[in-house]
């Protein structure tokens, strides 16, 4: 039986987003926009949807007087990315074995 | 980037697998302070090496350039703190490190003058590979895990060596430690930032 896709990850913004803030420990906002090539408006509507997941944290501050948004991985987003990887790997091995 | 567009299984590892490489290869270490430190310790111990041999003790002072250099040091934390837009999981780690490394160095440095330790230079030597190495270590970058292990064979050579010739592997080893690892990461850092642009 396959495991289904979480759809929040299953999105290929919010899965870019989670792929960058896996690998870091905290990146801001301005970074992931240009990495991910998204809009402002657009990457904020999909941290938004991370966030209520609770698969990130967003931290919003003021860095030399400008406001400044930092995002984190929470353990709840390794847990769901960790299975996330998982089943697709086990997609694809079945596809594999189907050809 | 779109967000509604349908992924495949593959498309989805293959972005994975991008995203994390575009994390990778932002480098954004200037590696200033790496050549900073490597090349103000080899100025230092060469020009101290002088003043021993043509019998010139004002040479010595040289060493209170490294006071000086603490704080340019500071100022460039600062502002790499303030320029940085990410942090990694070992940077914290790292930071620490050479900060112990800091106080360490600033306490055997007062030590040595007091008691006039013999062959303080293997001593300092082997304090400079402790956090090279760790650093090599921790982040994966080979020439300063290879920096670190040199400072320990300097210092066994140092070991071995009459004064004031053992004065000479203290400029070897910030050569190998952190002068050449920082033109290779400058290199890298500014090969990614081409890459940005």
């Amino acid at each position: 039986m396959f495991k289904e896709l979480d759809p929040i990850l299953h999105s290929q913004l919010r899965l870019a987003v989670m792929s960058l803030l896996i690998s870091v420990k905290e990146a801001e906002f301005t970074f992931i926009k240009e990495k991910t090539n998204a809009t402002a408006g657009n990457l904020s509507v999909q941290v938004q949807k991370l966030k209520e997941a609770g698969y990130i944290e967003v931290v919003k501050e003021f860095k030399d007087n400008y406001p400044n948004t930092t995002c984190r991985i929470t353990q709840a987003g390794i847990k769901a990315f960790e299975e996330y990887v998982k089943a697709l790997q086990e997609y694809l091995k079945v596809g594999q074995s189907k050809q | 980037m779109q967000d509604e567009q349908p992924l495949s299984e593959q498309e989805s590892l293959d972005l994975i697998a991008r995203m994390i490489n575009k994390a990778k290869c932002d480098y954004e270490d200037t590696a200033i302070s790496a050549l900073m430190w490597g090349g103000v310790i080899t100025v230092c111990s060469i020009v101290a090496f002088i003043g021993v041999k043509l019998n010139m003790p004002a040479l010595d002072n040289i060493w209170y350039l490294t006071i000086a250099a603490v704080f340019v040091q500071v100022i460039i934390s600062v502002r790499e703190k303030r320029r940085k837009r990410f942090s990694g999981y070992t940077d914290s780690a790292v930071g620490g490190i050479w900060i112990s490394f800091g106080i360490g160095i600033f306490l055997l440095s007062y030590y040595a003058n007091k008691f006039h330790v013999p062959a303080a230079n293997s001593v300092f030597l082997i304090l400079y590979g402790i956090p090279t190495f760790a650093t090599g270590f921790a982040t994966r970058f080979t020439p300063m895990t290879i920096g670190g292990l040199a400072c320990w064979v300097m210092a066994i050579a140092a070991m071995y060596t009459t004064w004031p010739y053992d004065i000479l592997y203290g400029a070897a080893g910030a050569q190998l430690a952190w002068f050449i690892p920082g033109l290779i990461l400058r290199r890298k850092y500014q090969k990614a930032k081409k890459g940005n642009v």
